[in-house]
């Protein structure tokens, strides 16, 4: 059957140019061609993938509402929309937060996540106190946490007033002294 | 055999050998002992083609954008002949698979059949596991009703805890700052195309190996033990005596048709749950996970505040390390639960934290809905008693508490909390929990007005 005129594929023969140094040289230039077209196709993708979702400052100004209709001392839950005409994906068009008129043109705007996993906090105007569904944290009027699990106060929306309108705009966290610790998801 | 069949056969046959490809594969033979347990493997691998097919045909119809989603699905289950019945194969489907792929991961521990040469197809089994999780939470948020949109913003928010890279985990859960159009399009990409062609690329390695290897044998006999030297030997004199893959069959087969006509039944007769579309400026609404995530649900009950990541991140980073190195730290040769007590006795112990968390979870008492009648109707409390109910309710004590079966088990249930304490005592703690219990972890209420706080002692005092 083996012919020494016709290459036969199963002859171990056909394989002796196959030296260890040649499989190296054949090995390294596959993987450099595997990983140049893993990069080249790769980067991009992943840029794809994951810029949107960590790009800065996405949220435009939020129009709360005018101040005259928040009195003082009081919480009151808004819907509040942005100015600027939406595109896709929208993700914008209606935001709730709770506002409070802290006095003397002083405002506190919460972001409506309760701290620990998310949950919807309800504002509980007799008690004076923010209530998660969830695992029982509770904030009071200021965003502090009285009880429960959550690990830090409410989250709060930077804010403007512009000729008597409130604006909302970022969402920043702060610390139990109510300062400023950083923009969330920044 | 109809002569042209035969014709068919044979021409294949010239071509690509499959006369010896399905004789190697159906007629190879099983150890002797092969049971109904055996089946869950193929159990599992049916549950998860029909999952893929039901889903194919969803997705005829469904629309991943918030702005259709809902009413897409709504279109199906209403409009859509069989639209109910297919969605519902899919939903209940979904539970089926958990279960089943559960089951098995259980019936391989409990016959040691992780243990050597199929170490590797243990790890490749957990990782299905994984991805099968992966499909429920990502499969939640698409009919993007409440239940989903709010699962997802507790889900991604739990991502979010994780140490170091929880944050640009959360983000890119997301697709941006919060649950939206880009969240439903990544789950939707994840759920449809990236996650089955994992799975089934897992899935095509993890049955390589099974046919490779051979089905793990029963420890029974002399192959409750293995060691290396004799396995191999042992485990062909067993095939000697064993029956054919082909004869199995039949058991799968069985299996197989009871799962779904289960599943029909199920579908045929139980509506999939439905709730308003998802409303993220809602706060009255109180999430609660998918069942089989109630233990992370309850687990979260047990570590507060910077404690969180032990149960977000490292108890499940743990437990998920734990399955997959198992065949390396179990490394006993006794495969009878009885004979690595060890192994049994800890994963029996996981087994029962995990029942008795999602019991706890499945049986959480849910806070009231705003605007409802307390459990203890005001209007037949005497007056004096009624002032107190309403005060309770005002407070918004039911945030913390249980009375009746309604209120969110945060602090001590109060039904019958007149039983153990008298108004003085009550009163006292309210104004100042710490200063009476200095562990108490219920916030002061001061500030409440004094006739207030006698008509809410009186009222607590008065529940036995």
């Amino acid at each position: 059957m083996a012919s020494t005129t016709t290459a036969d594929p199963h002859d171990p023969a056909a394989t002796q140019s196959l030296t260890p140094a040649r499989r190296r040289f054949v090995s390294v230039v596959l993987g450099a061609i595997g990983a140049a077209i893993a990069a080249i196709v790769g980067v991009p993708l992943a840029a794809f993938f994951a810029l949107p979702a960590l790009r800065r400052a996405e949220r435009r100004w939020l129009e709360v509402g005018s101040i005259a209709e928040f009195a003082e001392g009081q919480i009151a839950k808004v819907l509040a929309k942005p100015l600027a005409a939406q595109v896709w994906p929208y993700e914008t068009r209606q935001v709730a937060l709770y506002v409070l008129n802290q006095g003397g043109g002083k405002f506190a705007l919460y972001h409506i996540h309760c701290t620990h996993v998310g949950c919807p906090v309800r504002w509980n105007a007799p008690a004076g106190r923010f209530f998660s569904p969830c695992h029982g944290g509770v904030f009071d009027r200021d965003g502090r946490v009285v009880a429960g699990p959550p690990p830090r106060p409410l989250d709060r929306y930077e804010y403007k007033v512009d000729k008597g309108v409130l604006y909302a705009g970022r969402v920043y966290r702060v610390n139990e002294k109510l300062e400023f610790a950083g923009w969330h998801h920044a | 055999m109809a002569p042209r069949l035969t014709a068919v056969l044979d021409w294949l046959q010239e071509r690509l050998g499959t006369r010896e490809q399905f004789t190697r594969f159906l007629d190879r033979r099983l150890p002797v002992g092969t049971t109904w347990w055996h089946t869950l493997g193929s159990a599992a691998l049916f549950l998860i083609l029909l999952q893929t097919v039901t889903g194919f045909f969803l997705a005829f119809y469904y629309v991943p954008s918030p702005e259709h989603a809902y009413d897409s699905l709504t279109y199906i289950q209403n409009e859509i002949p069989f639209g109910r019945f297919v969605r519902g194969l899919h939903y209940w489907g979904a539970s089926f698979v958990v279960v089943v792929v559960f089951l098995h991961l259980l019936r391989v521990f409990v016959m040691g059949a992780y243990k050597y040469p199929r170490e590797m197809s243990w790890i490749v089994g957990v990782a299905i596991f994984l991805v099968v999780m992966l499909f429920g939470f990502t499969g939640y948020l698409l009919p993007w009703d409440q239940k989903a949109y709010w699962a997802t913003v507790v889900g991604t928010h739990i991502a979010g805890t994780a140490p170091v890279i929880g944050e640009y985990l959360w983000r890119i859960l997301q697709g941006g700052v919060e649950v939206g159009a880009r969240t439903l399009g990544r789950f939707y990409a994840a759920h449809v195309l990236i996650l089955p062609a994992i799975l089934y690329g897992l899935i095509l390695v993890h049955l390589s190996m099974v046919i490779y290897q051979g089905i793990a044998p029963t420890p029974r006999g002399p192959l409750a033990r293995i060691r290396k030297e004799d396995y191999t030997r042992l485990y062909e004199e067993s095939k000697g005596r064993g029956e054919t893959f082909f004869e199995h069959l039949l058991r799968d087969a069985v299996v197989a048709f009871v799962l779904v006509a289960a599943l029909v039944l199920v579908s045929a007769t139980a509506t999939v749950p439905m709730e308003e579309v998802a409303d993220p400026t809602d706060t009255q609404y109180v999430p609660r996970p998918e069942w089989y995530f109630f233990f992370l649900f309850e687990l979260l009950w047990r570590f507060p505040g910077e404690w969180i990541p032990v149960a977000t991140f490292w108890i499940p980073l743990a437990a998920v390390l734990l399955l997959f190195l198992l065949p390396f730290y179990d490394r006993t040769t006794g495969r009878h639960p009885l004979r690595r007590p060890v192994a049994s006795g800890a994963g029996a112990g996981a087994l029962a934290l995990i029942a008795v968390l999602t019991y706890q979870g499945a049986t959480a008492p849910l806070p009231p809905r705003e605007g409802a009648a307390m459990p203890q109707e005001a209007t037949a409390l005497p007056p004096a008693l009624a002032k107190g109910a309403a005060v309770y309710e005002a407070q918004g004590c039911s945030a913390c508490h249980v009375l009746k079966g309604t209120g969110t088990a945060a602090g001590p249930d109060l039904t019958r909390v007149g039983a153990r304490r008298d108004e003085p005592w009550l009163k006292r703690f309210i104004k100042n929990p710490s200063a009476v219990q200095p562990r108490s972890a219920m916030p002061p209420y001061g500030d409440l007005a004094e006739d207030e706080l006698d008509a809410l002692g009186k009222y607590l005092a008065s529940l036995r």
